[in-house]
């Protein structure tokens, strides 16, 4: 098990390496000088070219990204280009918001999406799997920043009952931070949940179509211990899987979610650093999400290992 | 025992009463960059900046500037020296004294420090001296009559010596000033939190404890916490979002003249719009009325010029131009092509500027004149600016009180922010010779006629003003309507 554990993480090692490699290439190629940015109104060509020269923009390419590798093997992410805050800290500051945010849109995600895809499976056909599969259609296709507007709209202007935006930190207001989050945990939520109901309920119709579960139900065994013990524990692996892989798109939404609500997370900053072409940040916040992904995908293989005896890691 | 325990909660209530801080939020459209002056370059950083560092002159309503941090000045040997007297018993947030030695450090300091935005506009200033402790002469190379209107900006807010000597690049983020306000923290993206500076030298103000700023870059997101009474206060607002704030018996709307001005780079040199004649007659089709009406709901005020009716070079007997088809007709057939012509207006995007390049797109189609739309993300649009590496270009400016900053970088020969490329010695010789005599209406008239070539020539075809709009809460009172845009929250009050 910690072998495997090892294997996955050095095997990850060479994809890190190459997304480094990526996220740089990417960022140089976007059009547009940070000095010029920076300088803004103020710009003139020799205070741009004085600046380039002093954020070492003017260096070749690879002693750029040599010397960006060579501090992050340190532990360095640099200084950011606009305010020269080192960006480690401001790493910290941000992550667990957003790792909050995302928590809650995953906890909100499952406690609708599972019970609703095994409602819709054993009821195949009812009023109710139209139901499910309507609603997660729409969950699916109705683009966050729209779902969020209008639930700051229903909530915060109609009925007042939710502030619209902005984040306390829950060891500042417990209540308020949980209350804050609401909205825009459910929006970022709503995605995955018919995402999680759709493979859910295909999942659990080939389940419950087994043998095994006949033999189950043959035995006389109760119909919620057939579903819960039998039936759903085997129909989690592919359910597991596309939760992972949909991790990834919770960070995407999480740019939008973040934007709509002002909440001061990764997202946030991504879009700050982008327009601002402040590189170090950029490159490490981009960096720091590909590590998320990556971990949570040795997770999930980890998963199936606890949900699925069969499944062993030497 | 309950008698003694209501008694209590009663004392406590009168006392937490008493002691209820007051807190005013403010949302902003973005994130202020850089709180430092030296290395500001955005508009919005002023917002903030205003209420932490006091500047040595401000401006009035009328863009008069009036003392501030120096009580008086005496212009002398030909307008090349300015001397000004200082505020005695003037204290910076940290302790430290405010005397004519800060004030030549600062201004040394925005002259020559490494990466200083200010250098430009203060190169003209060949010396800062100090004669006594309160008194301080600051030589010119050269007449120069925007100076007081540039130190009621950034280049005239005074930061504590000690607190850069001590934090140095890292000032910005911990920022020390006189001003009403003092920096408590600020957290990325989220919020700028001020608290009343005690010591404040005028007495009695603020009146509010403690000034939160908030940005919020969506226009509807930002109403929306208007509305929902999470903020007090919100500017810009969007046009669109007015008639809601107006209509709510708790809100009220600000829509005051604004300094700047909104328009479009037209390419001199190359491209279809490097024919003079094909520039005038694209400029005749523009009908500024209707882009106020249209777009702005009424919050536009159509230019003549870049120079703002605030503004004392502003030159009333010069029309706002009228649409004129027949001219923009006449004018094709001039350049060559009078079946029209096609070129690409780039612009930065938002909803706002996409609906305004598409009006200008419909008014030039009725002469024939094909615009096509090309949006690119600003930091793009201002690097191909710089290059010239376009056809039209819908960039504007966000204004400084002195006329000269709304044209002398923008028109002269190689100006730097000349995008354009345009060049002209004759309109060079008259904004040179406008920022050395300091006789208004000498100057009015040299910027009248450099103003009557460019109109002509057209390098840039200026549409409006853009106004400062404010949405705030009835409670909230003492903003006076600057027209630089910078809400100044040294006077304001929130009510019950």
């Amino acid at each position: 098990m910690t072998l495997f554990v090892l294997r996955r993480l050095i095997g990850g090692l060479p994809t890190l390496v190459l997304v480094t490699l990526l996220v740089f290439a990417l960022t140089r190629v976007l059009p547009g000088d940070p000095a010029l940015l920076l300088l803004g109104e103020e710009a003139t060509p020799e205070l741009v070219a004085k600046l380039r020269d002093e954020l070492g923009l003017n260096r070749p390419l690879y002693v750029q990204y040599a010397s960006w590798a060579a501090s992050l093997l340190h532990g360095d992410f640099g200084r950011s280009l606009r305010d020269h805050a080192p960006v480690g800290p401001i790493l910290w500051q941000k992550l667990p918001t957003t790792l909050e945010l995302s928590f809650f849109a995953l906890l909100i995600a499952l406690l609708l999406g599972i019970p609703a895809g095994v409602v819709a499976a054993l009821r195949r056909g009812s009023a109710a799997d139209a139901g499910v599969t309507v609603v997660a259609l729409s969950g699916i296709s109705v683009p966050n920043f729209f779902l969020g507007i209008l639930l700051v709209y229903l909530f915060s202007i109609r009925l007042g009952w939710i502030p619209p935006s902005g984040y306390v930190e829950p060891w500042v207001d417990l209540r308020k931070n949980l209350l804050l989050m609401l909205l825009p945990a459910f929006t970022l939520g709503t995605a995955l949940a018919g995402a999680i109901a759709r493979f859910t309920r295909n999942s659990m119709l080939e389940v419950l179509s087994q043998d095994y579960v006949r033999t189950a139900r043959a035995k006389g065994l109760a119909g919620p211990v057939v579903v819960y013990k039998h039936a759903l524990r085997n129909a989690a692996i592919p359910v597991v899987t596309v939760i992972g892989l949909q991790l990834g798109g919770l960070l995407g939404g999480a740019v939008i979610t973040e934007q709509v609500f002002s909440i001061p997370g990764f997202g946030r900053l991504v879009v700050d650093s982008v327009f601002n072409r402040d590189f170090p940040v950029l490159q490490a916040v981009v960096l720091f999400s590909a590590l998320a992904v990556f971990l949570v995908n040795v997770l999930v293989d980890l998963l199936y290992a606890a949900i699925d005896p069969r499944i062993r890691y030497g | 025992m309950k008698k003694w325990m209501g008694w209590m909660m009663a004392a406590g209530l009168m006392l937490g009463g008493a002691l209820a801080k007051t807190t005013l939020t403010v949302g902003l459209d973005s994130d202020p960059p850089n709180l430092d002056p030296l290395l500001s370059s955005a508009l919005v950083d002023r917002q903030v900046q205003n209420q932490i560092f006091d500047k040595l002159v401000d401006l009035d309503e009328n863009l008069k500037p009036v003392p501030m941090l120096a009580t008086g000045w005496s212009v002398e040997e030909n307008a090349t020296v300015y001397v000004f007297k200082l505020r005695p018993g003037v204290k910076f947030q940290d302790g430290t004294e405010f005397n004519a030695a800060a004030v030549k450090f600062n201004l040394d300091r925005y002259r020559t420090a490494q990466g200083s935005r200010r250098a430009g506009e203060l190169a003209p200033v060949k010396e800062v001296q100090v004669v006594d402790n309160l008194t301080v002469r600051v030589v010119l190379k050269e007449p120069f009559a925007p100076l007081l209107a540039i130190l009621s900006d950034r280049s005239g807010m005074m930061v504590s010596p000690t607190a850069v000597q001590k934090l140095g690049a890292d000032f910005g983020n911990s920022p020390v000033g006189t001003g009403p306000f003092k920096f408590v923290e600020r957290r990325r993206q989220d919020r700028i939190t001020l608290a009343k500076n005690e010591n404040y030298w005028m007495k009695g103000f603020p009146k509010v404890d403690e000034l939160i700023y908030r940005p919020f870059p969506d226009d509807d997101v930002r109403t929306a916490n208007l509305l929902s009474g999470a903020v007090n206060v919100i500017t810009p607002v969007a046009p669109k979002d007015l008639e809601a704030i107006r209509k709510n018996p708790n809100l009220s709307a600000n829509v005051f003249a604004g300094i700047g001005y909104q328009g479009m780079f037209l390419n001199v040199n190359k491209g279809p719009l490097a024919n003079k004649a094909l520039r005038q007659a694209f400029a005749a089709t523009i009908d500024r009325d209707t882009v106020d009406k249209v777009v702005f709901l009424g919050t536009a005020e159509p230019a003549n010029g870049p120079f703002p009716p605030s503004s004392f070079a502003y030159d009333k007997s010069i029309p706002v131009p009228k649409p004129d088809l027949e001219l923009a007709k006449r004018k094709l057939a001039e350049g060559g092509k009078p079946q029209g012509f096609s070129f690409t207006l780039t612009i930065a995007p938002g909803p706002v500027l996409a609906q305004l390049a598409q009006v200008y797109q419909a008014m030039a189609a009725q002469a024939g004149i094909q615009v096509k739309i090309e949006q690119v993300e600003f930091g793009t649009l201002l690097d191909r600016g710089t290059k010239g590496d376009f056809e039209a270009m819908a960039v504007g400016w966000s204004g400084r009180p002195d006329p000269d900053g709304n044209i002398y970088d923008f028109a002269r020969c190689k100006g730097p922010q000349n995008y354009s490329g345009y060049c002209n010695p004759k309109v060079d010789a008259l904004l040179n010779r406008a920022r050395s005599v300091r006789l208004l209406d000498a100057r009015r008239d040299l910027y009248t006629q450099a103003l009557k070539i460019l109109l002509d020539d057209l390098p840039y075809v200026y549409v409006y003003h853009p106004q400062t709009t404010i949405g705030l809460s009835k409670k909230v009172s003492g903003i006076p309507a600057i027209p630089d845009g910078i809400l100044r929250f040294r006077a304001a009050g929130l009510g019950e």
